[in-house]
């Protein structure tokens, strides 16, 4: 099968376009309140390298930057001189349909990389808020995903191959084209989620899959939420097992969403034996209105938040997320702030909510005491994002792992003078 | 600390019995599961079998003590000489650490000891609908610690992920000796995933005391189809059309003649005696989304020219045509007394090229190979088969892989120096093939950060002469030169 696309930029690509997190294009972005002085756009990876290098021989403070739509995300940053853009590192540098593998800069987004594998049938099982902002480069360094997470893993489980740019001003690549790979340390996993702190990512190759042919979701809406807990277990257990499963707080009542995928066939019955399931009273969704339903849904958690507002994900082993979900309740509930938002991922131990804070403007101490509870009821709580004057001294990642001092470690072998991120890290690394 | 002391030191904590130290009881342990001349083999000091996690930190404890390397070790199947003591030191068999702690059918894990037998893990959790997805052909003996050391793959990985897919979290002793979890029950740990570092670390980051697996829930239906072709080729067309047709089958297996040829007579598989190459592509999933693909796939079998297409559901029969694939191994017996396991990946696409290729090896080196791979992926496996009493052979053999991993990882063809077997000893003098030197300094970047005293399996994955240590890991180097190259 001919190689596709390789070296081709489709039209408005990776084009210069850093945007701030309200969509308007902004020269030099702020962090948690600190303005980058300035923002370079370097168009190669051995150009990021060297203005790494540069930074590090001038004792800068490096954010690296994608789509923007996440900046929220971590520590408030010790300090912030420079953000080094991949605006324009957005090309498809390989894609082979007839292998399953795709390779794309690190500015590419995750909605035009989604609808150039659309064309050949393909997908990255994978979803993420704002797709159409959000960069591949930022996503593999933030960890995000959406709700398919339950049935096909994060970028995490698609990833191959890397390539990073590093403070010492060498470019690094681990992994490769192929999809199964054991040559050396598994360097691409451990780039996902490190929030840039080791390296700026300049490209990520994936293995990608055949798009299921159909899908649809049924709604349920639930008076309470312990009833839209039993109703989702059962559904997650059914032989038709979801891609997605879903609870969340809608208006007055729980609503239950549970997304399958397959063929035609295999979806109507999946469909019919969920709906048995779950009752009377289900509304279905078919094929793009299912899409359109579930985009709108992990675009609601999009980490940004209003000036009395604050995002937290929650996460304990999954068969203790309803007592999760009632327990943050509870916290809520005690500490005078509102639930604005609440979605419970029963299949995967999490609970993401948003929380308005009549507090405001002076949130901190209510914060930090949320912040104390909910970390006595879960196993790890991360605040997503929060006013940065309400961040101040905390460390939104909660409580660092014993292993902090090999992280450390980490984070000096690859960038020892502190040059990426400064802080923003989980333990402030 | 002499031997005498070294032996004492470790009796007292894992017992008389839990230590090896004579020659006689150290030899099995010089070696893996590697064809003898294939990777080099060296002996320990001292085996220790340790019941516990506390009684590995001990033993790491007294090694570091006595400047000793020490070396985990599974069932010893591995074939690149991960499992063996270059350095000597002590060894740190695992076998005794096999308990199945916690089956947890709700959240979907076994939490297991690393002693664990891969395909016992399955058989105990299938009864109640669910099974340890990686299945490496060596499943009956080798264990889950040296699973995740190796990040070791399987047939059925194209659909379900290769190890590092299915591990939430581990307990492990670092090189310092203390016991620590990376990962866990529950998502969104804080802080760099050293999980993922450690899966497929072969040994040199930490030693797994415990693995916190993903279970698979079992399909509700299964089917076999074994596709006969007259030739190489056309079973390639056939796997192309089949991705092509957005069909993602849980397991893409092909076979050559020489393969059938020695499997059939022995196992009775079904497998046509004249076919050039079958293969054997397993759907799973829903019954009608199985049936309706299976139907599919057979008619896309067919249009790439199958001289016969056979459709298995029930388990017996599906059995039967597996038991030639997972057998193809010990079959080659009936061909020559001693073979040697090829591994390498291609992408999918360049199957055919580098099929032909291995043919043309095959005549250069005059030695019979044998196909028998993991198709879906790319993941080639040529069995390279001769006598190693022949003088020479071992050589050539060894030539002849050399010339097919550099035609792999060429440029053109752009594959992998190893998919499932893992680089150890065998491949660490390739990996430059693969990595450059700064590529290879971001890896000692990470040893380092684990295991500053590079005592854990020394000797393996880095090239021959390499000092991790010595590589001032992405320190700033050319820093001051470079300016003004970027536009703004």
């Amino acid at each position: 099968m001919p190689s596709e696309a390789v070296g081709r930029r489709p039209e408005g690509w990776g084009q210069a376009g850093v945007a701030s997190a309200n969509g308007r294009p902004t020269g030099a972005p702020a962090i948690d309140g600190l303005a980058a002085g300035r923002v370079l756009h370097p168009g190669s990876a051995a150009q990021v390298a060297d203005a790494l290098a540069d930074a590090v021989s001038q004792g800068l403070a490096v954010a690296p930057l994608g789509g923007g739509t996440a900046l929220a995300l971590g520590n408030v940053p010790d300090r912030l001189d420079l953000a080094l853009s991949t605006a324009a590192l957005g090309d498809v540098i390989a894609y082979e349909p007839g292998d399953l593998v795709l390779s794309v800069g690190a500015g590419a987004r995750l909605a035009d990389v989604q609808a150039l594998l659309a064309e050949h049938g393909q997908e990255l099982p994978f979803e993420a808020p704002r797709g159409d902002r959000a960069t591949i480069g930022g996503l593999v360094a933030t960890a995000i995903a959406g709700p398919r997470r339950l049935a096909n893993g994060t970028l995490r489980d698609l990833l191959i191959g890397i390539a990073v740019a590093h403070p010492s001003g060498t470019v690094t690549r681990a992994g490769g084209m192929v999809v199964k790979n054991v040559t050396g340390f598994d360097l691409p996993r451990l780039y996902h989620g490190s929030l840039g702190t080791l390296g700026v990512i300049v490209s990520a190759n994936f293995k990608v899959v055949p798009a299921p042919r159909h899908e649809a979701t049924v709604l349920a809406v639930t008076p309470d939420l312990a009833a839209a807990l039993a109703a989702a277990k059962s559904v997650g257990g059914l032989a038709s097992r979801p891609g997605a499963l879903e609870v969340m707080l809608d208006g007055e009542g729980w609503t239950v969403a549970a997304r399958f995928f397959g063929r035609p066939g295999t979806v109507d019955s999946a469909v019919a034996a969920a709906k048995g399931v779950l009752g009377e009273g289900t509304r279905r969704l078919e094929g793009a209105a299912s899409t359109a339903w579930w985009r709108r849904y992990v675009d609601g958690q999009a980490i940004e938040v209003g000036p009395d507002e604050v995002m937290v994900r929650a996460a304990v082993r999954p068969r203790d997320s309803g007592s999760l979900a009632e327990a943050i309740l509870g916290v809520i509930g005690e500490h005078g702030v509102t639930s604005r938002a609440v979605s419970v991922s029963p299949g995967l131990g999490t609970v993401v909510a948003r929380l308005g804070f009549p507090q405001a403007p002076d949130g901190a101490p209510a914060l930090r005491r949320v912040q104390r509870a909910l970390l006595g009821v879960a196993d790890h709580v991360t605040i997503l994002a929060a006013p940065p004057a309400w961040k101040a001294g905390l460390d939104v990642w909660g409580e660092p792992p014993a292993t902090l001092d090999v992280m450390r470690a980490l984070k000096s072998q690859f960038d020892p003078e502190r040059t990426l991120n400064r802080g923003r890290f989980a333990g402030h690394i | 600390m002499d031997q005498t002391t070294l032996v004492a030191r470790l009796e007292a904590v894992v017992g008389p019995t839990g230590v090896f130290h004579r020659p006689a009881d150290l030899l099995v342990y010089e070696y893996d599961g590697s064809v003898d001349g294939a990777v080099d083999t060296a002996r320990p000091a001292a085996v220790v079998l340790p019941t516990s996690a506390e009684q590995v930190a001990a033993v790491v404890r007294i090694a570091n003590e006595a400047e000793l390397p020490v070396v985990a070790r599974g069932a010893g199947t591995g074939l690149s000489g991960g499992a063996v003591a270059q350095r000597g030191g002590i060894i740190v068999s695992l076998s005794r650490m096999d308990r199945i702690l916690d089956v947890d059918r709700d959240d979907r894990t076994a939490l297991v000891e690393p002693g664990v037998i891969n395909l016992e893990l399955s058989e105990h959790t299938l009864p109640g609908g669910h099974f340890f997805a990686p299945d490496p052909s060596s499943q009956k003996a080798c264990t889950i610690g040296g699973n995740v050391a190796e990040n070791a793959g399987g047939p059925h990985c194209l659909k379900y992920g290769v190890t590092t897919n299915h591990v939430l979290g581990l307990e492990v002793v670092l090189p310092d000796g203390r016991i620590v979890w990376l990962g866990g029950r529950a998502a969104h740990t804080p802080g760099y995933d050293l999980t993922a570092a450690l899966v497929g670390s072969e040994g040199m980051l930490g030693i797994v005391t415990k693995a916190l697996v993903r279970l698979t829930p079992a399909p509700e239906a299964t089917l076999v189809l074994l596709a006969a072709f007259g030739d190489i080729d056309g079973a390639s067309q056939a796997v192309s059309s089949v991705i092509a047709a957005g069909v993602l089958p849980a397991a893409l297996e092909m076979m050559d003649a020489l393969t059938i040829q020695a499997v059939e007579p022995a196992y009775h598989a079904g497998y046509p005696l004249d076919a050039g190459a079958v293969l054997l592509i397993e759907l799973d999933g829903a019954t009608d989304e199985v049936r309706e693909t299976g139907e599919e796939v057979a008619a896309l079998c067919a249009a790439a020219g199958a001289t016969a297409v056979r459709a298995a559901t029930a388990k017996a029969e599906r059995d039967l045509l597996w038991k030639g694939r997972k057998m193809a191994l010990a079959a080659m017996g009936r061909l020559a007394p001693n073979y040697y396991l090829h591994d390498t990946v291609v992408p999918r696409s360049k199957l055919p090229i580098t099929l032909r290729r291995v043919g043309e090896v095959a005549r250069e080196f005059d030695i019979p190979i044998a196909n028998v791979f993991h198709a879906g992926d790319g993941n080639l496996h040529p069995l390279m088969l001769f006598d190693r009493r022949e003088r020479g052979a071992v050589e050539r053999v060894l030539a002849a892989s050399n010339e097919l991993l550099h035609f792999c990882v060429s440029p053109e063809i752009g594959g992998a120096l190893s998919g499932e077997h893992g680089i150890g000893t065998e491949k660490r003098d390739h990996i430059t093939l693969v990595y450059t030197a700064d590529d290879l300094a971001a890896m000692a970047g990470v040893k380092n950060a684990f295991d500053p005293r590079l005592t854990f399996n020394p000797e393996k994955l880095f090239p021959k002469g390499y000092m991790c240590g010595e590589v001032r890991a992405l320190r700033a180097q050319a820093l001051a030169q470079k300016h003004g190259i970027y536009a703004f």
